[in-house]
């Protein structure tokens, strides 16, 4: 049995052999930093940056939850933050190693998921709109044009109990971070009756489809829009009327972090004007660091889809924490809506 | 010597027991505990969970993936049958047929899948031949459907349709057939009267190893059918994903394996071991 | 029979044709399904990422190690279940294949970071090798016990008679005889192995990334032709694999 044995030693010591540099260990959405971001961290700081991405905070979330993955950064988004914290997977954030927090736009100093960021910093933020093919029928502006019988079979929603229940709320006129179940059952029954007239429930893969033509119309994250824009003239960015949910993901030190003076580094760095600018233009991202703004170019800063004027996000809402009760009231509704 | 049965049982059974059985008990116990506030299990100790999966909007998706895995089984019997008497005919390349039918299962999944999604896109391949073709005009909506999804069912699991079949085919008496022949009967009598009923128990195990994996795939009906319709296999991933209700997937995954293990007790008591 | 020929290569067209045509288009320059210009720019992305060809090598270590332990505890399992049963072995390795893969994922997840609370381990190869041998044993099993029960018993028995032991009767009678078996098993093992994605993802930690996670990502963000490169690559690798073996096996 020599080979099992010399298998067991192959693997044995490709699993250790990376514990002795000083390393720091990301995972992050994917296209979230731009190529040269990290080897540029790890040349500051001498140090060694695992990074990993992955697609969807639950992702993320079953692998962190258990508080013994490995990881020291992770990304998510806002609402997931508290619930985060009360499991006790975050470390407390030291201001005095994060001298750059001073970057950030005065939106987000005060964000409603970590008032005092004791836990989180902010990093990239998002709304979600329409994308629409300006060559085919009427330019929507609003989320009742997605029930228009108009678009059947070429309009996608993404596939997302949260954003699919915001938009049916607000074109009903409720709050998107509604909890009450009469107005969940009424956004419910619209969601049913779009059915009809829906492609698919696709999130980013729907952006290569709306370049191609296959998709006219989908409900989209503002930052993912604005690359199929990049990639096709004909498609354009609308923020509804009735008013969109805002998304913010933020950065945090996991608590089993046994690196948290290099995670604070890395936080910095990423606060870093030149650095976050640098991230925002290459990967056509929204950053919530005032610093970096002026940095970007003249086309980045006017665009509209990336940065909405003051007048539109006031029409904005950030999604909530949701609570228990309301979630599972939500998840049952949203399973009745895929089989329906 | 009995102690060199149980050296070589040894192995098995540590991994049996220590990475599989154990987990499971895990996994009764999160089916018995509540959901934690933000996922996770907590503690009060009940079975609402089970008691939960007599919703008729469950058992409305257990009979979805029912039908359509009996489906995909189905056309994988069809295709199958066919392919495994056409190797069996073919006796002196049956090796290279054999992998032949194998080697697109030795690619990735998800690559396969890709690759038909692909194809049947409104700008995929298809399409865009038969519009050059003039055959038709618009480009048929061949995606996000529950025939795509049958397709991808059928493509993914076909080859675990021909190895049964053609393992039982090649294992007929030759004979038989000859008898059947000088008794002077057609090619299609002695299909229907002879071949098929020797071939059952290869058919029945052919079923049953499509229908297995059909009913609990998630990928398929989730890239094919865009998200649009719930098969168990969606039901349990959205539990343990965007639900974060693990009590509740793991007991509708225990429901699932209880079921398919009756079913694959039938079969054996059936036919004897022989059949898989 | 004409129609049966016919109707076999339209079988073996529907299997292959999607993926050749993958491959086509992995040489086309544009991203969509037009045909562009030919070109290797995504065979050279996909050759000067780094991470890539980290991400294949953890995957085919994975796969051999897993391959090389699942084959031999497999076999030495099925001989010791066909020389008397063992119902509740064989019931266990039955439910492991019907077991859903999230569930073995979770379960063993669980089942790692509770084990692990006590003795200071992470995640890594060494738990994703653990999660791949103990699925597959099962198909190792299913298809070498097949192979076995073709076997005649009495051959050992005559072995036995005429003065070897146990163990030179299992070595030198049956083990030879079950040698395509055992190739079958071993290649089924390295394919289950290779393609996982699901178990994968849960137990792997943070170094052990492997190619089904990261084709899984880019797939999952839209059409990207360096999928459909990497895929040709796998296609085009196995395909050889199996004409050599194919030759090999008529030695």
């Amino acid at each position: 049995m020599i080979t099992r044995r010399a298998a067991l030693s192959i693997a044995l010591v490709t699993g250790c052999s990376r514990s002795n540099a000083k390393r720091l260990n990301v995972f992050n959405w994917s296209a979230y930093v731009a190529p040269e971001t990290v080897p540029n961290f790890e040349k500051q700081a001498g140090a060694k940056v695992r990074y990993s991405i992955y697609e969807s905070n639950e992702e993320m979330l079953a692998r962190v939850f258990s508080g013994n993955s490995g990881w020291d950064v992770v990304f998510p988004t806002h609402y997931i933050v508290p619930p985060m914290r009360e499991q006790h997977l975050l470390a407390d954030l030291d201001h005095t190693r994060l001298p750059n927090l001073k970057n950030l736009d005065a939106l987000f100093r005060s964000p409603v998921s970590d008032p005092s960021l004791s836990h989180s910093m902010p990093y990239m933020w998002n709304a979600t709109g329409i994308l629409y093919n300006t060559n085919h029928g009427p330019v929507p502006a609003s989320w009742a044009d997605l029930w228009a019988p108009h678009w059947k079979g070429h309009l996608t929603m993404l596939d997302d109990p949260a954003e699919v229940f915001a938009a049916a709320l607000r074109k009903l006129g409720h709050s998107l971070n509604s909890r009450n179940p009469a107005e969940l059952l009424a956004a419910q029954k619209e969601a049913i009756a779009q059915k009809q007239l829906l492609r698919a429930y696709l999130n980013t893969e729907v952006r290569d489809q709306a370049v191609a033509g296959d998709v006219l119309i989908a409900q989209l994250w503002s930052t993912t829009a604005q690359q199929a824009i990049d990639a096709a003239k004909h498609l354009a960015f609308v923020y509804p009327k009735e008013g969109f949910p805002l998304s913010l993901d933020c950065a945090v030190v996991l608590r089993e972090s046994p690196r948290q003076e290099l995670a604070h580094e890395f936080l910095n760095y990423l606060l870093e004007a030149g650095v976050s600018a640098r991230i925002a233009e290459t990967m056509r991202t929204a950053t919530a660091n005032a610093a970096a703004r002026p940095l970007l170019t003249q086309a980045t800063q006017s665009n509209t889809t990336l940065y909405p004027s003051p007048e539109t996000l006031a029409r904005a809402e950030w999604f909530a924490t949701i609570t228990p009760d309301a979630q599972r009231l939500r998840d049952r509704l949203w399973t009745e809506i895929k089989s329906a | 010597m009995k102690h060199l049965r149980a050296m070589f049982l040894a192995p098995s059974v540590f991994f049996t027991v220590v990475l599989f059985l154990i987990p499971l008990t895990i996994i009764v116990s999160y089916s018995l505990r509540t959901r934690g506030v933000y996922g996770g299990v907590v503690d009060p100790w009940t079975i609402e969970n089970y008691a939960r999966l007599f919703d008729p909007l469950y058992g409305m998706i257990m009979v979805r993936s029912v039908f359509m895995s009996l489906a995909a089984t189905a056309l994988c019997l069809l295709a199958g049958f066919p392919t495994a008497l056409f190797i069996v005919r073919n006796e002196k390349h049956k090796s290279l047929l054999l992998n032949l039918i194998m080697l697109p299962f030795w690619t990735s999944f998800l690559v396969r899948t890709y690759a038909w999604m692909f194809l049947l896109r409104d700008t995929g391949l298809i399409n865009s031949a038969l519009i050059a073709m003039g055959i038709i005009k618009e480009p048929l909506p061949l995606l996000y459907n529950e025939t795509a999804v049958i397709v991808g069912l059928v493509y993914g699991y076909l080859p675990f349709a021909v190895l049964p079949i053609f393992s039982n085919l090649e294992r007929l008496d030759k004979a038989l057939l000859e008898a059947a022949a000088d008794l002077g009967a057609k090619p299609w009598e002695t299909m229907f009267h002879v071949v098929l009923p020797l071939c059952a128990p290869g058919l029945r195990a052919a079923g049953v190893l499509v229908f297995i994996p059909c009913l609990g795939a998630y990928l398929t009906p989730d890239l094919l059918g865009g998200g649009k319709s719930i098969m168990i296999g969606n039901l349990i991933q959205n539990q343990f994903t965007t639900a974060r209700d693990w009590p509740f997937g793991s007991a509708i995954s225990l429901a699932l394996m209880a079921g398919v293990m009756v079913l694959l007790i039938v079969l054996i008591r059936r036919d004897g071991e022989e059949a898989l | 029979m004409r129609p049966l020929t016919w109707f076999a290569v339209g079988i073996y067209a529907f299997l292959h044709v999607p993926l050749l045509i993958l491959c086509a288009f992995s040489f086309n320059s544009s991203r969509f399904t037009i045909w562009e210009e030919f070109s290797l720019e995504w065979y050279r992305q996909m050759f000067t990422d780094a991470q890539l060809g980290e991400e294949a090598l953890n995957s085919l270590l994975i796969a051999a190690a897993s391959t090389v332990l699942a084959t031999v505890i497999g076999t030495l399992c099925s001989y010791g279940l066909w020389k008397k049963q063992a119902k509740w072995l064989s019931g266990s390795l039955y439910l492991s294949l019907v077991t859903p893969e999230i569930i073995s994922g979770i379960s063993l997840l669980a089942f790692f970071q509770w084990a692990f609370r006590h003795w200071q381990f992470q995640l890594g190869m060494h738990t994703v090798i653990l999660a791949h041998v103990a699925f597959s044993i099962s198909y190792v099993v299913l298809v070498v016990m097949a192979r076995l029960r073709t076997a005649e018993p009495a051959l050992e028995e005559a072995a036995l008679d005429l003065g070897a032991n146990e163990w030179q009767a299992f070595w030198l009678v049956t083990l030879p005889m079950l040698r395509p078996g055992i190739m079958a098993a071993a290649l089924l093992a390295f394919t289950v192995s290779f393609d996982d994605y699901v178990i994968t993802s849960l137990v792997a930690g943070v170094d052990s990334e492997t190619l089904p996670m990261v084709l899984y990502a880019m797939a999952r963000r839209g059409a990207n032709p360096v999928v459909s490169a990497i895929s040709a690559l796998i296609f085009v690798g196995f395909g050889a694999l199996i004409l050599i073996s194919e030759r090999l096996q008529k030695t």
